[in-house]
């Protein structure tokens, strides 16, 4: 992050809890504390455990997450099934945004993540990598037809369809990510930069939108 | 390429309007020609018309001076491990040409099925697009890795591989000879492509054999 010239990070795990680690929650928990202020938490959670998704994630909030995250392609819950609008809606509840894994993957679609934002409209939804390799402009289309939807940059390779999202959906809802450790902060961010928004717009994608819609949860 | 700093550059053709690769190859010889020795030109025809598209890889070669066969299985619709792939290969082997592939996409340039080629031909040197790989979980890494440990023939490009560990690890395993900087412009864009080699924990030789060295090998290049 430093190298980068990042201030503040959003962290998870790799896991779906409670699978492989029952304790990944206090994980990202004891990672943040270790850097106050610099690292805020979301709870990847697994769908699929019933109520006990649902009570791992009131604890994530109650340890002081700001969201959640799903990856489909990992946990085979589809975007748009009941065990993840459960899920969806109880973050909501605490105007948390969901981030989804967003890219070429069946289950893990703009056109799949989109119902999922169609039957929570108030709910912040993330399509993270914002379509992958072969799905930006079908990212690009769904947050423009559903005003809860908000594209991140991460790991797709696009510098031009940054510009282009911003263009068409504005910048309040386009937002920097790194993906690291998988991705270098470095690069990404250089990605954002070579997208050559102007400098209001970039601020917002860099820092302003993610800084709105952490401040938003309770 | 000034503004980067490139001085010379492989290109290929895009896949043209009218379906017909013959003239784009043309196209390409000609814009080699206009270069002033700055650009390297490279064949592309479709293995499944057969002995036409033999006949095409010979005249690229001997007539229009390209360098290299380039397939593209995603655009022209064949799985690169079809063996009627082979005597495409076997054409490019005679004439002494490496083969570039658009690698990576789902069901027909998969790393395994790239790999199975180029296991086949073993003599015959291929360089796969894209790390081998377009998979934006990392999905298939691990099967780019098992076929670049499978064939010494198999070389990777850089273009478009979102994770430069995986680029590292794979210099780290199998060599700085088996990478070669890409940037697949006009898809992708050259300012960030050259960046995924530059920024990586690279050792300066290792930086030279992948932005230049190892193309001016591959493509026999030094001639110019």
């Amino acid at each position: 992050m430093d190298e980068a010239g990042i201030d503040r990070g959003v962290v998870m795990t790799i896991v779906d809890a409670p699978a492989v680690n029952p304790q990944a929650l206090e994980l990202i928990a004891e990672a943040c504390a270790e850097y106050p202020g610099r690292l805020d938490a979301f709870a990847r959670i697994h769908p699929w455990y019933g109520q006990e998704s649902l009570r791992l994630l009131e604890r994530a909030f109650g340890l002081g997450f700001k969201g959640l995250k799903l990856h489909p392609v990992s946990t085979l819950a589809h975007p748009a099934g009941e065990e993840t609008l459960r899920l969806i809606r109880a973050a909501a509840k605490h105007g948390a945004p969901t981030l989804f894994h967003c890219g070429d993957e069946p289950l893990a679609t703009p056109l799949a993540v989109g119902r999922a934002a169609a039957a929570c409209p108030d709910a912040t939804i993330i399509l993270g990598h914002m379509g992958g390799y072969f799905h930006v402009d079908e990212a690009i289309e769904v947050a423009e037809a559903h005003d809860n939807v908000v594209l991140e940059s991460s790991a797709m390779p696009y510098p031009v369809k940054i510009a282009e999202a911003v263009e068409r959906i504005g910048a309040s809802r386009v937002l920097y990510a790194s993906d690291g450790p998988a991705c270098s902060p470095r690069i990404e961010v250089e990605k954002v930069r070579l997208a050559g928004l102007a400098p209001e717009a970039e601020a917002l994608v860099f820092a302003a939108n993610a800084l709105r819609i952490l401040d938003g949860v309770r | 390429m000034d503004e980067l700093g490139v001085d010379k550059a492989v290109v290929c053709p895009a896949k043209p309007r009218a379906y017909h690769l013959g003239a784009a190859n043309e196209a390409i010889a000609e814009i080699v020609a206009d270069s002033g020795g700055r650009l390297s030109g490279v064949a592309r025809v479709d293995p499944l018309l057969g002995d036409d598209a033999c006949a095409e890889l010979e005249r690229a070669v001997e007539t229009l001076g390209l360098r290299a066969l380039f397939l593209h299985p995603w655009e022209e619709t064949f799985r690169i491990a079809d063996r009627r792939v082979d005597p495409i290969v076997e054409v490019a082997q005679r004439l002494g040409v490496p083969v570039i592939v658009a690698a990576g996409y789902p069901f027909v340039s998969e790393a395994l099925q790239v790999g199975a080629l180029a296991r086949r031909f073993p003599d015959v040197t291929f360089v796969a697009t894209n790390g081998l790989q377009l998979n934006i979980s990392g999905l298939g890494q691990v099967d780019s890795e098992l076929a670049l440990a499978d064939s010494e023939n198999l070389l990777l490009q850089t273009s478009g591989v979102y994770r430069e560990d995986f680029i590292e690890g794979v210099v780290r395993r199998f060599g700085a000879r088996r990478v070669l900087y890409a940037s697949s412009y006009p898809l992708l864009d050259p300012r960030l492509e050259i960046r995924r080699v530059q920024w990586a924990a690279f050792s300066e030789p290792e930086v030279e054999a992948i932005l230049g060295g190892n193309a001016r090998a591959v493509f026999s290049l030094d001639g110019d």
